[in-house]
């Protein structure tokens, strides 16, 4: 039984956050925000199962010699919804994969993440959070990494130092 | 009587015409002439008709015709018909030729006002040139190139470029200009003598001048090559203008005293006499610079040449280290990311091609690596620059250059001991059909390098009339070209350019198209799946660098093979395959030829992979090549592109990126328009008016705006079918 499922792992992606990244997709959200652009993968069965032979590919792949791959991006679904699957790729990116850094897209806001010890966990390993939920109302594609003017892009390390969300310049 | 005329007018009859014309049939044969038989065979034929009121000039024909036919001039008879037969083709000739001017009148002629994105077919300039084409082509088809290779052309063996131009007018393709040559040796345009210019802002006035001329003498793209180098030592010449004037104003120093300073960027005791004197000369040439290309920039965007459109001009930049170059570098950059006018457009020319090079701008600690930073924020908001990595192109061409207009590689030619590249030129393109002679081929590699021989041969016959035709050409015929410097050469009126055309120094390139189509057709998979096929289509290219290389061994003429852009021709092409052959599945199914070597625009693979797949054809497509990727916007995100561009860097000489650059003049959204049915749609706030869109699209080489200026239908569907690579 795997521990969770994946419903996209997209390679070279330059759209989500800095430089040129890999991006993982997990399967399964609760949020369900109006006018999601993913509304498939609300469903925790939606893709395929995380499998090791993934986890593999994807250390693999943010080491690959030829192209300077600059980190990994983890969307949704809700990548809090689904933290053991991802501890575990997060904390072998991190010891595997010098000088890569991780990105995590959230529906959660940075005080919701930290009030709860196991997201806190999976947030610890990570370098940037763009938190808060999709508010259509607020919808702006004029932003950077985001889709609505309430969503921010948060320095995790300084932000968990400090204990409150510190935005990275931008 | 009267007589009624082709066009429906009436004439009164007249005998004299019927015999004048029984004299003409007869004295064209070998018995000559009997005007005695001719008036009786005219009698004849007036009796017969004279019963009518109104008689039509067919009927009366028709007669002469059997009068003739019944007398003992059987010979003449021959002659009379064979003289009808040959008026009555001219007259349905004549009549296609007016069917295709009225067609640009009446703006219906789609072939001839969208073959060109960069013309605007509905505008007087350019409808006089598009006029001058359809008759220069016309001419040129009936009575100046080859039968053979005219019939290929018109069935689509092979495509015969720019007919409108050549061979009517001896003219060739595109070059690069010797502005350096022009602007130290001086030169004449139109009434005006030029002397070298003293400043950067005169420089690059001038230099507008001067591809407005050779735009308008040439039918392809023109280059400054290395144009930061070149132009240089004139913002050198502002900043001892400014230096002066700082010493005049700000020291109070005296005229006399100014003019016995050596003033120069290197001279660092002067500077540290006149610290305040440095620091103004060196502000105000770096805004002079600045506002000198932003004319420049303008100038070449707002012109016209002689051929009705803007002049397809490129600049290639960024290896110079000097400040003056590098305020060059910076300087042409900056302008284009600030956009024209007041909305900030993308410009659409000139195209921009930054050289990259380790230890000049490559990685950090480079000294212009801050420069390259600049290139890539340039390109992911405007497209442009396209880079070259400077030691792939001395690799695969011999010596680096940029490329003459949009992909056009020269190779290696000295004069005198020395390299040279300003001045020179390619002769024109021929390019062939490959796809077609692989559906014939039917399966068989045999028969299809035998069609391909073939072909080959009318391409050869095509190509050497192109440079028959420029042979024994006149310095006058182009002054700005072969006398005042542009071609690299300063020739009396009367000269002939034969020497500029041999040897090497300038080229003349057979074309292809449609790699990806010919493996579908002879092997009915695409390439990029399987390893012996890759090697197959290699095969292709590099049997085709062969010939054009023995060509060159033969006649001594810069034979290249040369990977054509295809901006109409990847259309027709196809059409006419689709009319012979029918729907053949991965060929002529989809509206359009893949260009050149390139990878299926709708296989969908990374950018890496492509870049893999590309990378071994511009070896031997040395006289043309380039590699495009397909890309989301990366506006945001300039750190992707330079890792594309650093991989790129290691594989491939040329490479661009297309992404989306548009722009909503509305809300200010920046990213990719939705394509809909009418036009082009901004996803953010909906704004789908043209006038308050900028849409920029990769057309062939160059850049369009396809949201003002629809493009060819098989472009269209080619844009409408490109993936993107990730």
């Amino acid at each position: 039984m795997s521990l969770m499922n994946i419903a996209d792992y997209k390679r070279f992606d330059v759209i989500n956050g800095r430089g040129l990244r890999h991006s993982i997709f997990t399967s399964g959200c609760t949020h369900h925000c109006k006018g999601c652009f993913n509304a498939a993968t609300w469903n925790f069965n939606y893709g395929k199962p995380y499998t090791e032979e993934l986890e593999e590919q994807i250390i693999g792949d943010l080491n690959m010699p030829d192209v300077q791959i600059t980190g990994l991006s983890i969307l949704g679904g809700e990548p809090f919804q689904n933290v053991d699957g991802l501890l575990r790729l997060a904390s072998r990116v991190r010891n595997e994969c010098s000088g890569k850094d991780i990105w995590v897209w959230s529906g959660y806001t940075f005080e919701e993440i930290i009030a709860d010890d196991n997201k806190r966990k999976l947030l610890s390993c990570c370098d940037v959070l763009i938190d808060g939920k999709f508010i259509l109302e607020q919808r702006n594609l004029k932003l950077k990494w985001r889709g609505s003017n309430n969503q921010r892009v948060i320095d995790v390390k300084e932000s968990l130092r400090t204990k409150q969300a510190v935005l990275m310049p931008l | 009587m009267i007589v009624i005329k082709r066009d429906g007018s009436e004439v009164a009859f007249n005998q004299q015409k019927i015999i004048d014309a029984i004299c003409a049939a007869m004295n064209s044969t070998k018995k000559k002439g009997d005007s005695e038989l001719a008036q009786k065979i005219a009698d004849k034929v007036t009796r017969k008709i004279s019963k009518l009121e109104k008689v039509d000039i067919e009927h009366i024909q028709d007669e002469v015709q059997s009068a003739l036919m019944n007398s003992r001039r059987k010979d003449a008879a021959e002659a009379y018909i064979g003289y009808r037969e040959i008026r009555t083709l001219k007259r349905r000739e004549r009549s296609s030729l007016d069917k295709k001017v009225l067609g640009l009148l009446e703006l219906t002629n789609e072939e001839v006002l969208k073959e060109n994105s960069n013309k605007d077919g509905a505008t007087i300039p350019t409808q006089r040139d598009l006029l001058a084409g359809i008759m220069a082509k016309d001419f040129a088809q009936t009575y100046m190139i080859p039968k053979r290779v005219v019939g290929a052309h018109n069935s689509g063996d092979l495509h015969f470029h720019d007919q409108d131009y050549s061979p009517y007018f001896p003219i060739y393709n595109c070059m690069l200009i010797d502005l350096k040559g022009m602007l130290e040796n001086g030169f004449k345009l139109g009434n005006a003598q030029i002397e070298t210019p003293k400043s950067i802002t005169t420089a690059t006035a001038i230099t507008a001048q001067i591809i407005a001329q050779v735009a308008s003498h040439i039918y392809g793209g023109n280059t400054i090559n290395e144009i930061d180098r070149i132009l240089a030592p004139y913002v050198f010449e502002s900043f001892k203008k400014h230096y002066r004037k700082g010493l005049e104003w700000l020291y109070m120093l005296e005229k006399d005293e100014i003019e016995d300073i050596d003033i120069s960027w290197e001279n660092k005791k002067l500077h540290k006499k006149y610290p305040r004197c440095f620091e103004y000369a060196k502000s105000l040439t770096e805004k002079e610079t600045y506002d000198a290309f932003q004319s420049l920039e303008y100038e070449i965007n707002t012109l016209v040449s002689a051929n009705g459109q803007t002049p397809f001009s490129t600049f290639g930049f960024g290896r110079g280290l000097s400040w003056a170059e590098r305020q060059i570098q910076i300087a042409i950059l900056q302008n284009r990311i600030r956009g024209l006018g007041r909305d900030g457009k993308t410009a659409i020319f000139p195209k921009l091609i930054f050289g990259l090079e380790e230890g000049v701008n490559l990685k950090p600690g480079d000294p212009n690596y801050d420069i390259k930073q600049l290139a890539l924020k340039c390109s992911t908001l405007r497209m442009y620059p396209d880079i070259i990595s400077v030691p792939k192109v001395k690799e695969i061409t011999g010596s680096f250059k940029f490329p003459m207009g949009c992909r056009s590689f020269l190779g290696r030619y000295e004069e005198n001991g020395e390299e040279l590249h300003d001045g020179r030129f390619n002769m024109g393109v021929v390019t062939a059909n490959l796809p077609r002679i692989a559906v014939k081929a039917n399966g068989s590699e045999a028969a299809f390098y035998r069609l391909l021989d073939e072909l080959l041969e009318v391409c050869k016959e095509g190509l050497m009339y192109r440079i028959e035709r420029l042979k024994g050409v006149k310095a006058k015929v182009a002054p700005i070209l072969y006398m005042e410097g542009a071609a690299g050469s300063r020739l009396q009126p009367e000269d002939t350019i034969d020497h500029l055309l041999k040897n090497g120094r300038a080229s003349i390139s057979l074309g292809y198209i449609g790699i990806h189509e010919t493996m579908m057709a002879l092997y009915g998979t695409c390439l990029f799946d399987d390893q012996e096929l890759r090697n197959k289509g290699l095969q292709i290219v590099q049997y085709l660098s062969q010939k054009a290389e023995q060509w060159k061994e033969e006649t001594g003429y810069g034979f290249s093979l040369y990977s054509t852009p295809a901006e109409s021709l990847c259309y027709r092409f196809c059409r006419l395959d689709e009319e012979k052959f029918g729907r053949v599945e991965g060929v002529t199914d989809k509206g359009y030829y893949t260009n050149s070597f390139h990878l299926d625009v709708n296989k969908k693979v990374t950018p890496f992979e492509k870049i893999q797949f590309e990378k071994d054809y511009p070896q031997y497509a040395s006289g043309g090549f380039i590699t495009y990727c397909e890309f989301d916007s990366m506006v945001n995100n300039p750190e992707a592109l330079e890792a594309v561009w650093d991989y790129a860097y290691e594989r491939v000489p040329y490479f661009g990126t297309n992404t989306p650059t548009d722009r909503c003049l509305e809300c200010g959204f920046e990213g990719e328009f939705e394509a809909t049915n009418t036009g082009f749609e901004c996803p953010n706030c909906g704004n789908a008016n043209p006038k308050t869109s900028s849409v920029i699209r990769r057309c062939c080489g160059y850049l369009s705006e396809p949201s003002q200026r629809p493009f060819n239908a098989g472009k269209q569907k080619e844009v409408l079918s490109r993936v993107k690579h990730m």
